[in-house]
């Protein structure tokens, strides 16, 4: 067996902190394999999370490493890619982070749709602060925040994320590893937002509860509740596991119609003296003309200089070349307005 | 050329000239320009990247992290989003990561009166977010001090390895001055920090030793860690001590006031002294000491219930008289006639 994914993790760190048969060792080395088989590696890989037991998963990862604050890992990565688009970028973190706390980023960033590839270790608990009712926890499932029975229905991550293409949403279990492990692989080369839901357990916080004596009972738990569906789908029921994926049809774009103004030849316009042109300002049915780089314009229907709201900065029948190059506004606002002579001398 | 300017632009201008390639924001009044600004300066220059976050939390995260990525990275907001964004600003402390924060002040708490100019978020610029911190903080008074403190809050930002403040009111945002930006001369450090893709370290908001190794129960390390960041920030701020102090010979009453008041009761100069700190944070307890032991009367004019006084309290051992100019009510003559009130109760 090719061990040479072991670089890729920070063994002086090990023995890592979770629990003995929890599913998260599984997504961390499995995810280590496809990025060794990829040969990502620490100069163009980054690998971010967040908080909770599945938010420890980048610190044993021998790359540069960002463990951000609980909920926040997607804009982190998102903004990491932005800033440095020849990374790979992966998220490792759980259901809680991503899916509760984080549900306003998952919403967004995925919109956004920026490549970048996010693996949620999704446990349907909050493992680290002991085991209360997370998003995804089932309904009527006990926790310590349930006593009597998750009330409410669990946030549906797949119909969410495949609401509108481009999406890629894959759903597996640490059971399945075969699965599993073409899941991952799939996700890291999708081009574009990919997110990879791995149904895990947590047999010391949440199994032990629903009467599961070890982390193999889950397992064999989830085999019962999950089937995989093979081939190509849009979407995914709720008991299959699967890639759910779609592009979008690119529509080729019209060619823009540019309008252009035919251009009046300066020797052709009407000449105005400084003097001839300030009896044009506006008083007694005058058009209102004021002058800018030599030229002479007719801002009659310009609503600021209309009847007796004289413009407080802008004289009409004078030039503004002056008063336009320090206004707050630039000089395109004068050209919208019809060309009718040029300044003599 | 000299041109009309707003404090909004002198801010942005401000952070182009440091070297700034990354912006994130979320609209809020009264920083919603510098967001439209970034928004088309990143249209027609490729290399500045921008995002309009869904929300303030986002909008800090990506601040930080595009900093930890390898930009000269800023966000901007007002006391609302600054409020959303302390979670980030702790981060950003204990992952060292250089950027810049600005909060243009508005009248809290909560929404508060959007569009009315204040100075109350001082404390919680200070310490908003949980545990000790560190945090440098400049106060500007006009759009040229704008741009340059801007830039200078980008130089400290490298130099101090944190998220440095850059204060500002509403009055001061939506100021608008001539202005010369292309002849004021600033000097622009360059980035400090190794991207990421360098290395393999780990960027984690848990306490951790120099190898970035997790340590969640080690006083020890988390003390000599402490103490090292806040050493390294005393040292960056001394090198900025950064106030305008205007006697007037027969005065024996201080007044003290930043950013948008000490414009204000600038025309108070020739009946009393005038201290205005520039650096808002740390306190510039010394220079403080100094200025006031030789005043019988001091009185500290700001936009807020006792914030700032109760720093200049805490600095000199003395009690002092405040003018709080509360509800966005900046009149001069006002000011002026609480002064006088303030002085007929000392007996002058």
């Amino acid at each position: 067996m090719d061990r040479s994914y072991k670089e890729l993790l920070k063994l002086r760190r090990f023995p890592h902190t979770w629990c003995p048969g929890c599913g998260i060792g599984a997504v961390l080395k499995n995810v280590a394999m496809a990025i060794k088989e990829l040969d990502w590696n620490y100069k163009n890989t980054v690998a971010v999370s967040g908080i909770g037991c599945s938010g420890r998963m980048s610190g044993y990862m021998n790359l540069d490493a960002v463990h951000t604050p609980h909920g926040r890992p997607l804009t982190a990565a998102e903004t990491i890619k932005t800033v440095r688009p020849d990374l790979n970028v992966i998220v490792l973190s759980g259901d809680g982070d991503l899916g509760s706390i984080g549900g306003n980023h998952l919403l967004h960033t995925s919109r956004r749709n920026p490549n970048i590839t996010v693996f949620c270790n999704d446990n349907e608990i909050y493992g680290l602060t002991g085991g209360q009712a997370g998003p995804t926890t089932p309904k009527g499932t006990k926790t310590l925040t349930s006593p009597r029975g998750e009330p409410y229905s669990p946030l549906r991550l797949g119909r969410i994320l495949t609401q509108q293409p481009p999406y890629f949403y894959a759903r597996t279990s640490v059971y399945h590893l075969n699965h599993f492990k073409t899941c991952i692989r799939e996700a890291l080369l999708w081009k574009g937002f990919s997110f990879v839901d791995i149904i895990s357990d947590c047999i010391e916080l949440n199994g032990r509860r629903l009467g599961f004596k070890t982390a193999y009972q889950m397992f064999k738990w989830f085999d019962q509740r999950f089937h995989i569906v093979e081939g190509e789908r849009d979407h995914l029921q709720e008991d299959e596991l699967g890639i759910a994926k779609a592009l979008v049809e690119e529509v080729p774009k019209p060619a823009e119609k540019i309008e252009v103004k035919p251009e009046i030849p300066i020797e052709s316009l009407k000449p105005f003296t400084l003097e001839e042109l300030q009896q044009f300002d506006g008083s007694g049915g005058k058009p209102i003309y004021i002058a800018y780089k030599g030229k002479v314009y007719d801002l009659s229907g310009s609503l600021l200089f209309q009847g007796e709201k004289k413009m407080r900065c802008h004289i009409a029948g004078k030039d503004l070349t002056k008063d336009i190059d320090i206004a707050p506004h630039g000089e395109d606002l004068v050209f919208k307005f019809p060309l009718v002579g040029k300044i003599e001398g | 050329m000299k041109r009309i300017v707003s404090g909004n632009e002198g801010i942005f201008q401000g952070a182009i000239r440091a070297g700034a390639s990354y912006f994130a924001g979320y609209p809020i009044s009264p920083t919603s320009e510098i967001l439209q600004q970034a928004a088309v300066y990143s249209e027609e220059n490729p290399e500045f990247r921008f995002l309009q976050a869904e929300d303030e939390i986002a909008a800090a995260i990506g601040t930080i992290s595009a900093s930890l990525a390898g930009a000269k990275a800023f966000t901007a907001t007002s006391g609302p989003g600054f409020t959303l964004m302390q979670e980030a600003l702790g981060w950003g402390h204990v992952v060292e990561a250089p950027c810049v924060f600005v909060n243009s002040m508005r009248v809290g708490p909560s929404t508060g009166m959007p569009t009315q100019p204040a100075q109350s978020d001082l404390l919680q610029v200070k310490a908003g977010s949980a545990g000790d911190y560190y945090p440098i903080a400049f106060y500007p008074n006009s759009v040229e001090e704008c741009f340059r403190l801007t830039a200078t809050a980008f130089n400290v930002a490298e130099e101090s390895l944190s998220p440095v403040i850059l204060l500002a009111d509403a009055f001061l945002s939506h100021l608008y001055e001539m202005v010369d930006l292309e002849k004021i001369d600033v000097t622009v450090v360059p980035r400090s920090k190794a991207p990421l893709g360098s290395g393999q370290r780990l960027f984690t908001g848990t306490a951790h030793d120099k190898l970035g190794n997790v340590k969640t129960n080690d006083p020890v390390v988390y003390r000599a860690w402490l103490w090292e960041v806040k050493g390294r920030h005393d040292r960056v701020a001394e090198k900025y001590p950064y106030f305008e102090y205007l006697p007037c010979k027969n005065s024996e009453t201080l007044l003290i006031a930043f950013g948008i008041t000490s414009r204000i009761i600038s025309s108070l100069k020739d009946r009393f002294s005038i201290f205005r700190p520039i650096r808002i944070y740390p306190i510039l307890e010394k220079e403080l000491k100094e200025v006031t032991q030789s005043y019988r009367h001091i009185i500290v004019v700001e936009g807020s219930d006792g914030q700032y006084a109760s720093w200049v309290e805490c600095a000199i051992c003395r009690k002092v008289m405040k003018v709080p100019c509360l509800g966005g009510g900046f009149k001069l003559k006002w000011i002026q006639s609480q002064i006088e009130e303030c002085l007929r109760g000392v007996g002058v």
